[in-house]
Order: structure tokens, then C-alpha cells, then sequence
């Protein structure tokens, strides 16, 4: 009996060993990333800065940053149901924030989600 | 045939006057104070409703003791058990570390001669245990009994309902202004305030917490007085030594590999522990988020499908949900033989399971873009975190802290033995003095 411990007694070991890797590996992943890429807080910032075409957004910046969609959405019902088109569409959007690549996917891409709207509009 | 009259019988049997008091005495030894029995007939209805009748049946061969991997060659469990079991001595089992030694693999169970169950016994005085030393103790009871569900979960969703009805106020009140940092980001927090939730959760969880190490004290010091504190197999360890060996005994699940009855039980636990482990670090990495210096570029939550931390908990998530399944899967696959548990056992699985599988659906709801579902399905998610976290003292988590508490113990006073090695039985048997525990006679407490 004590044999059989021992043999397993290493295969134990081994198995914790891999789960604590696999458990520290995200922790390890983000500190290496720290260390040898780390962001620069004074950097250019995450999304990019629209251009200052117009002096704010069609709402404020809390309610766009979550609810942008939601309000597209709403617009894409106005016109396509009932032919109004209003100040607000994906198309006005590109006027200040001229890149998809930097603004529109950086969050898309970060929390993988992979909206339909680009299937058909255009947005460089 | 009642519990009572058996408990008659046996009294008769022994000589003495029904209805009188009865002292056990022991044989011999160093110890000749005589020990005044009380039965409490309604523990012993008790531990027959959780455990089946059958466990009166038991015969004291010491079958159990001796098939157990894990049990101590003095004063070895779970016969002793047993035996205080028929006799309704709930005082000294509910102060007995060895009753939370057992890791119930039904080794004894199966080799039982009379069925008896002794590992049900002894699963059955670990859920009286957590409901005598947690505080408050109502909610022990509460947590016990299936109609108190609507209540337990009903308390936390009004809680956090009411904290997000008047978010804004509470916002506006302490000065705390939207999160709209350009580095940080939580697609929740719309609904969810990534405060709101931090202050809520570390709000519930210190109080459960306090709650625990009332319990923690109360369990410890009981066990001072237990017959297994008086009866060291091994020299005692320091406390900072016993703690370092039950963890790396808790780690490597050295005693559940000793399994032969069940041996999928260490899977299953493996899995939930680990998966759980992977789980709170990843957490723990969401909430402090505001505060690491590490994280000096962007952070947006949830994260990427294929981010580390995402994938991390990914395999959490599967591997709790896996262990949850061969769970229930033991519990139903031989039903004669081993225990498919009772109400207090069946609760803690369903919670972690609601815990699980509702955390997945969020996980879906938002991939797929469906509002205001995700954020439903993740007030629902909170509610069940929030019934697995703030109620843990109660359930049948609490063997996380009364067990660990016991196993330390154990260590502490030498009972424990060395670490993954258990001492070979055979050739080294020791011949051992009778003890209290052993009631070897029975007189009239008056003579």
C-alpha cells in the first residue's frame, strides 16, 4: 500500500503542479505584459479621440459609450419602418470618429463582440 | 421499532432501571471518573431522519474503524462515533475533530455488516455541527430547511434590487462620478455599477466572514475538551506547521486518493476546488482592477473570448460544472450502496450548479447582444453568487472552514499523523490502554 503512495504520491505532485500553473498563468501572462509592454498611462488613449468636427456627441458620453447601440438601433427602426431620417445615423458617426479600426472595434474586439452593422455600411 | 424503546432495551440490557440516569464507567486506565450519560433522544431522531434509521443497527465490530484508510490507530473513528450516535450523546460529538476527518468516501458504509452507514452518521453530526456553532444561529436553521429558500434568496435580490433602484441618489450623495475613465471600462456597469457591486459584496461578504471566525472560535475551543484532543498519535505540530501541512493536504487531496469505495469523489472534488480556485482569481483580478498597478493600459470587461484571464475562467467554469455532474452522477449511480443525501447535501450542489450555469447564459446573453436579458440573466447570476457566498458559515460549505479548522486542529494536538503517509497498521499495532470512549461498563450513577 505504502508502494503504491509513493508512486503516486509524484503523479500527485505533478498535477498540482500543472493546475497552478494553468491557475497563475493569466496572473504571469499580464505581469510579463507589464513588464516588458507596459501601457503609458500618458500615451495615446485607448479609444481614439474624435475629431473636434463638432463640439460633443448626439448624447453624452456615459449614455454613448453603453447605450450607442441601442440608440443606432432605434435610428435604424425610424428610417427603415417609418422614412424618417434624423440628425443621428452610422454614417454621421464617421464624421468625428473617422476610424472603425480605432474607436468602434477597439471595445468590440476587447469584450468579443462582433456587431452586424459594417456587413453592409461602409466605415473606413 | 422507535428509536425510544430500542434506546430502552439497551438500557435494560445493561442492568439498569428504566428511567434511571446511567454512568459509564471505564474498565480500567488512568481515567475512573465516572461519565453520567443523558441521552438526547430527539439528536438521535435527528441523526435517524438525516442518516436512515439503519445506523442503530450498528453492533460496535469495528468493521468501520478498521477498513477506514484515513482513521487513527487510537481511538480510531468511526466507531466511537457510532457507538455516542446510538447513545444520543450529541455533546461529544459535536466537539469531535475526528467527526470531520472523514471525508465520507463510504469505504465503511459498503463493508458495513448491518448497514449501519456509518459514514452518513458522521455526515449527518457534521450538518448538526455547523447549525450548533455558526452565528447567528437561526440562519443555520433556515439554511437547513427547503421553505426558507424563497426567504434566503429573496433577501439578497430585494437588497441589490434596491441598491440599483437608487444608484443614481447614492451616486450623486457620495460625490462618485459615472465611470467614463478613458482606461477602464465595464459593459455591465450601465446597470451594474462596478462600485455599487464591490461595496455590496465586500459589505456581505465581511460580515459572513465575521460570522465564520465566530464559529471557527466557538468550534475550537469545544474541541479542547474532546476525547480525541487527549489522544495524540504523533507529536503535536506548531500551529503556522499544522496549517502549512493541512493546506498542502487539502491541495493535493492526499486523504480522497485513499478512496476505494468511490473513487470518483476525487475527481469531482478536484474539479469544483480547482475550478473554483481559478474562478475567485480571476474575480479577485476584476474587482481590484481600479486599484493594480499592473494594469497601467486599458481594461475593458467582460474580456475577449481568447484573453487569458477569459479562457481562465472559461475552464473554471467547465471544470465546476464538470465536477457538479459526476456529483450527482455518484449520487444516483448505486443508490444501496452509497449515500445519494439529503436536503442540507442536494442544496449546496444546486447552488453551485444556478451559480454555474447562470453565469454561462450571462456569458452568452452578452456575446449574442441581447438586452435587457444579459443584464437579467446577471442579476440572477449575483443573487445565486450572493446565496452561495454570504450563506457559506450555514450550508454545506461550511466544511470549509469547519473542516480545515478540525484538520488543523488535529495536526495541532498530534492526532493527525504525518502528511499522505499513513502509518503502516500492520506489525506496529500498539497496545493501547481502554479509555473513556471504549464504555466498557455500565453502572446506576446513584450506587
Amino acid at each position: 500500500m505504502s508502494d503504491k503512495k509513493l508512486a503516486t504520491g509524484g503523479r500527485r505532485t505533478i498535477a498540482v503542479a500543472i493546475a497552478v500553473l494553468i491557475i497563475a498563468f493569466p496572473l504571469g501572462y499580464s505581469i510579463a505584459g507589464y513588464l516588458f509592454a507596459p501601457g503609458d498611462p500618458d500615451g495615446p488613449p485607448f479609444l481614439e479621440r474624435p475629431d473636434p468636427k463638432y463640439d460633443s456627441c448626439v448624447r453624452e458620453t456615459v449614455f454613448m459609450r453603453y447605450h450607442h447601440w441601442e440608440l443606432l438601433r432605434s435610428v435604424r427602426e425610424e428610417v427603415v419602418r417609418y422614412g424618417k431620417r434624423g440628425d443621428v445615423g452610422l454614417s454621421k458617426c464617421r464624421d468625428c470618429h473617422t476610424s472603425r479600426e480605432r474607436f468602434c472595434d477597439k471595445c468590440h474586439h476587447a469584450t468579443s463582440l462582433t456587431p452586424d452593422c459594417f456587413d453592409c455600411h461602409y466605415y473606413p | 421499532m422507535t428509536v425510544e424503546t430500542d434506546h430502552k432495551a439497551l438500557a435494560d440490557e445493561a442492568g439498569a432501571r428504566p428511567g434511571a440516569p446511567l454512568t459509564m464507567v471505564p474498565s480500567g486506565g488512568k481515567n475512573k471518573r465516572p461519565i453520567r450519560i443523558e441521552p438526547d433522544l430527539d439528536f438521535i431522531r435527528v441523526l435517524g431522519k438525516r442518516a436512515g434509521d439503519t445506523f442503530i443497527r450498528c453492533f460496535q465490530c469495528g468493521t468501520c474503524s478498521a477498513t477506514c484508510a484515513i482513521s487513527p490507530d487510537v481511538e480510531p473513528f468511526p466507531r466511537k462515533e457510532m457507538s455516542w450516535a446510538s447513545w444520543g450523546l450529541k455533546d461529544l460529538l459535536l466537539k469531535d475533530p475526528d467527526v470531520w476527518l472523514c471525508y465520507q468516501c463510504h469505504d465503511c458504509s459498503t463493508r458495513c455488516p448491518r448497514g449501519a452507514r456509518p459514514g452518513d452518521v458522521l455526515a449527518a453530526v457534521r450538518q448538526e455541527c455547523i447549525q450548533d456553532y455558526s452565528f447567528p444561529r437561526f440562519l443555520a436553521r433556515w439554511v437547513g430547511q427547503p421553505q426558507y429558500i424563497p426567504l434566503l434568496l429573496g433577501i439578497p435580490a430585494l437588497l441589490l434590487y434596491l441598491a440599483l433602484i437608487f444608484k443614481t441618489p447614492i451616486e450623486n450623495a457620495l460625490g462618485l462620478a459615472p465611470e467614463i475613465g478613458p482606461r477602464i471600462s465595464f459593459a455591465y456597469s450601465s446597470v451594474f455599477p462596478h462600485w455599487l457591486l464591490n461595496s455590496f459584496f465586500f459589505f456581505f461578504t465581511g460580515l459572513m466572514f465575521l460570522a465564520a471566525v465566530v464559529g471557527i472560535i466557538r468550534f475550537w475551543r469545544a474541541m479542547k475538551t474532546s476525547v480525541a484532543a487527549t489522544v495524540a498519535t504523533a507529536a503535536p505540530r506548531s500551529l503556522p506547521s499544522s496549517l502549512v501541512t493541512v493546506f498542502r493536504s487539502i491541495i493535493t487531496h492526499d486523504k480522497f486518493s485513499l478512496c476505494t469505495a468511490m473513487s470518483s469523489r476525487l475527481w469531482s472534488h478536484v474539479s469544483i476546488l480547482f475550478g473554483f480556485l481559478a474562478l475567485a482569481v480571476v474575480t479577485f483580478w476584476v474587482i481590484t482592477s481600479g486599484l493594480n498597478p499592473v494594469i497601467r493600459g486599458d481594461f475593458v470587461y467582460p474580456f475577449s473570448f481568447w484573453s487569458p484571464w477569459k479562457m481562465l475562467a472559461n475552464i473554471g467554469g467547465v471544470a465546476v460544472l464538470g465536477g457538479c455532474l459526476l456529483m450527482i452522477y455518484d449520487r444516483f449511480r448505486d443508490r444501496d450502496r452509497f449515500s445519494s443525501g439529503n436536503y442540507f447535501d442536494w442544496s449546496l450542489l444546486a447552488a453551485l450548479l444556478l451559480v454555474i450555469l447562470t453565469g454561462f447564459i450571462t456569458e452568452i446573453l452578452h456575446y449574442v447582444r441581447l438586452e435587457p436579458h444579459r443584464h437579467i440573466a446577471y442579476f440572477v447570476h449575483l443573487v445565486f453568487v450572493c446565496g452561495l457566498l454570504f450563506y457559506l458559515p450555514y450550508s454545506k460549505l461550511a466544511h470549509l472552514i469547519y473542516r480545515t479548522t478540525a484538520l488543523v486542529f488535529a495536526e495541532y494536538t498530534g492526532r493527525g499523523g504525518p502528511a499522505g503517509e499513513m502509518p503502516e497498521t500492520t506489525g506496529t499495532a500498539v497496545s493501547r490502554e481502554p479509555t473513556a470512549a471504549d464504555g466498557v461498563a455500565v453502572e446506576e450513577a446513584s450506587s
